[in-house]
């Protein structure tokens, strides 16, 4: 097994029972590399968002193999997966998903209270550093459903960095933005990637934001279609 | 700290959606003071109900009956081939009454199941004045422990009981005897013996328990008068009645005391079938509507913790997308059913003892009672705190458990 490869899915296969049985993804296969800023695009409904899942482990019910740090993770429990995701992957949905009783800074915080490794104060700091980088220091305090989307969003992304991830992955993270919000997105993307060694896999509709990531996976009705730089 | 963090956005929960939790919370609130209430109620009306059934019935009577039946004593010696002719066999009644009632009376105190006895003289008697006749019952009693068994004093309508302890030749009689009678306080009464000694008594007193039978035909005197009129000697009785701590357990204390008393020992179940049906019936009453009162009130608490927990389901899968176990998710749900439960509950008691004291005022003015019977009985609200807990924590375990069990994914794809 190669040392810089951060992800690796084979023959992933997937199928959707309701309302019938359908073949969403057939035999994908690829890997991803440490570091590297993967785009997945594909017309809607070709299984992007649901192969992302899988790739997140927050979706089990799959055919095939996934490997995430040279861990196989196919067939581990749901609480392992958890512990797993927790340490590992940084997720960001379309929607924000913020827990709309907390701060801003509080939702931060979750996932690394929840990790446990630093104490309260160190989080904290952490959180503040992470809210100061993506300008909204002082929105801190602020309950996240009185935040306007773009800055939800970014919350949600904090949240997502939090504890370090290996692998950040985004479900059409800009699809809620406007352009100068997107901008600063991809721009903390692209930082992480290449200062910190993180890779980010992000399922994309906005064709800018694809062009300008290290590369480009392309589905198209569950099949992996290309693969270009 | 994962603990922590987990009450936190319990708390975070309960409190961010006061009027829901409120909802959850009355819920509990109002199926724990039903329960409660009807159980205070119930018991309330079975006590009353068993307070005036006892009020002439003891729990054990001891007397001496006639001796068991021996009309053929021959049976077990004669052999099979002898013809025996047996004429007019006759039972015998050797003795009449008790007379060493001290000694039974100090056996008696020995049993810490009986919570008293007391002696009686009863005699059947007619009561006479120029122009009536009428037979009764005239009960030569101890006064002290005849209330103490029968709270025979709370039955006086006129006159004072105690009064009997002081007057040997007084007499206090049941309202239909005085009506059929015309006697009134102060009044004389000549009482006829079986053997045709008359005696005078004064009316001390009227009482009235409800029961026709036995106001119509019941009169009360010092025991020593009736020992007197029989000609008896101190120590003669002809009854022992005897009470116990639970009047159910009568049957197995009499087949206790039965082996060590000369004579013979009755639970009232023995004499009385009907009142014994008449209040196990009531328990199975008692029963059933407690059993319905909390399985509907357990349905009503499952559901509003159960919608609490699905309104939620996104949240629980956001925390665990963001890696959240699922004992965490279970942790999240069951404090707050617990809160819930909590608080709910002891709101529940207060209500519950409120309503309880409350309906205990309402005026009921038949037979002995004035208001509606209650009872407070601390085990009704343990139970049904408890039960409370039970359930809100099952309610708040069986829907945070399947949540947790279930990829995110396939919640929030929805």
């Amino acid at each position: 097994m190669e040392k810089n490869i951060a992800l690796s899915v084979n023959n992933l296969t997937k199928y959707f029972h309701e309302p019938e049985t359908f073949k969403v993804l057939k035999d994908v296969s690829f890997d991803v590399q440490k570091g590297e800023f993967l785009s997945i695009v594909g017309k809607s409904g070709c299984g992007k968002s649901t192969m992302l899942y899988v790739l997140s482990t927050m979706d089990t019910d799959y055919e095939g193999n996934l490997m995430i740090n040279n861990t196989n993770l196919t067939g581990k429990s749901q609480n392992e997966l958890a512990a797993f995701r927790n340490a590992n992957i940084g997720f960001v949905f379309q929607f924000h998903y913020l827990l709309p009783e907390f701060t801003s800074i509080d939702n931060v915080m979750l996932p690394a209270l929840k990790l446990g490794k630093k104490s309260k104060e160190e989080i904290k700091e952490k959180a503040y550093v992470l809210l100061t980088m993506l300008d909204l220091k002082a929105q801190a305090n602020k309950s996240a459903n009185k935040l306007s989307g773009g800055q939800q969003q970014r919350i949600a992304i904090a949240r997502a960095l939090i504890n370090d991830p290996a692998i950040i992955m985004g479900d059409e993270p800009t699809g809620n933005l406007d352009s100068k919000n997107t901008k600063i997105v991809f721009d903390i993307f692209r930082q992480l990637a290449k200062d910190k060694g993180q890779t980010i896999i992000a399922v994309t509709h906005d064709e800018e934001f694809a062009a300008n990531s290290d590369r480009i996976i392309e589905l198209s009705d569950g099949e992996l279609l290309k693969s270009y730089r | 700290m994962a603990a922590n963090t987990n009450i936190k956005i319990a708390y975070a929960h309960l409190t961010s959606r006061v009027k829901q939790a409120l909802v959850a919370m009355l819920s509990v609130t109002f199926g724990i003071s039903m329960y409660i209430f009807m159980n205070s109620f119930m018991s309330g009306v079975n006590n009353v109900q068993s307070d005036l059934a006892f009020s002439t019935l003891a729990h054990i009577r001891i007397y001496n009956d006639v001796p068991e039946d021996k009309t053929n004593l021959l049976a077990s010696s004669a052999s099979p081939n002898q013809v025996i002719n047996l004429r007019n066999p006759k039972i015998i009644q050797y003795t009449d009454g008790i007379k060493n009632s001290n000694k039974i009376i100090s056996q008696l105190s020995k049993y810490p199941q009986i919570t008293g006895a007391t002696t009686q003289v009863n005699i059947n008697v007619f009561y006479l004045n120029e122009a009536t006749k009428v037979n009764g019952t005239l009960s030569g009693v101890e006064v002290d422990n005849e209330d103490k068994l029968f709270k025979t004093s709370t039955y006086i309508t006129d006159g004072n009981w105690n009064d009997l302890n002081f007057r040997s030749d007084g007499v206090i009689i049941g309202t239909g005897l005085a009506y059929k009678m015309s006697l009134k306080l102060n009044d004389n009464l000549v009482v006829s013996t079986a053997e045709g000694v008359t005696k005078s008594f004064k009316i001390i007193g009227i009482f009235k328990t409800t029961l026709a039978g036995v106001d119509n035909s019941k009169a009360y005197i010092k025991i020593g008068a009736a020992r007197q009129l029989l000609s008896e000697n101190q120590g003669y009785v002809t009854d022992i009645q005897v009470n116990i701590k639970d009047y159910n357990t009568a049957r197995e204390i009499a087949q206790q005391l039965a082996p060590s008393i000369p004579y013979k020992v009755d639970a009232w179940q023995i004499a009385n079938g009907q009142l014994e049906a008449a209040s196990g019936l009531r328990d199975i009453i008692a029963i059933a509507v407690s059993l319905t009162i909390l399985i509907v009130a357990g349905f009503g608490i499952y559901n509003i913790m159960n919608m609490t927990v699905n309104e939620k389901i996104k949240e629980i899968a956001i925390l665990k997308a963001m890696g959240f176990a699922g004992n965490d998710i279970v942790q999240i749900f069951l404090f707050q059913s617990i809160v819930i439960g909590i608080i709910g509950g002891l709101l529940g008691i207060v209500f519950g003892f409120a309503v309880s004291v409350i309906v205990n005022q309402v005026p009921f003015h038949i037979a002995t009672l004035s208001t509606l019977p209650m009872t407070y009985n601390i085990k009704d609200y343990i139970m049904s705190f408890v039960f409370g807990l039970i359930t809100t924590f099952v309610a708040g375990y069986l829907p945070a458990k399947k949540a947790s069990s279930i990829d995110p994914v396939s919640i929030i794809r929805g």
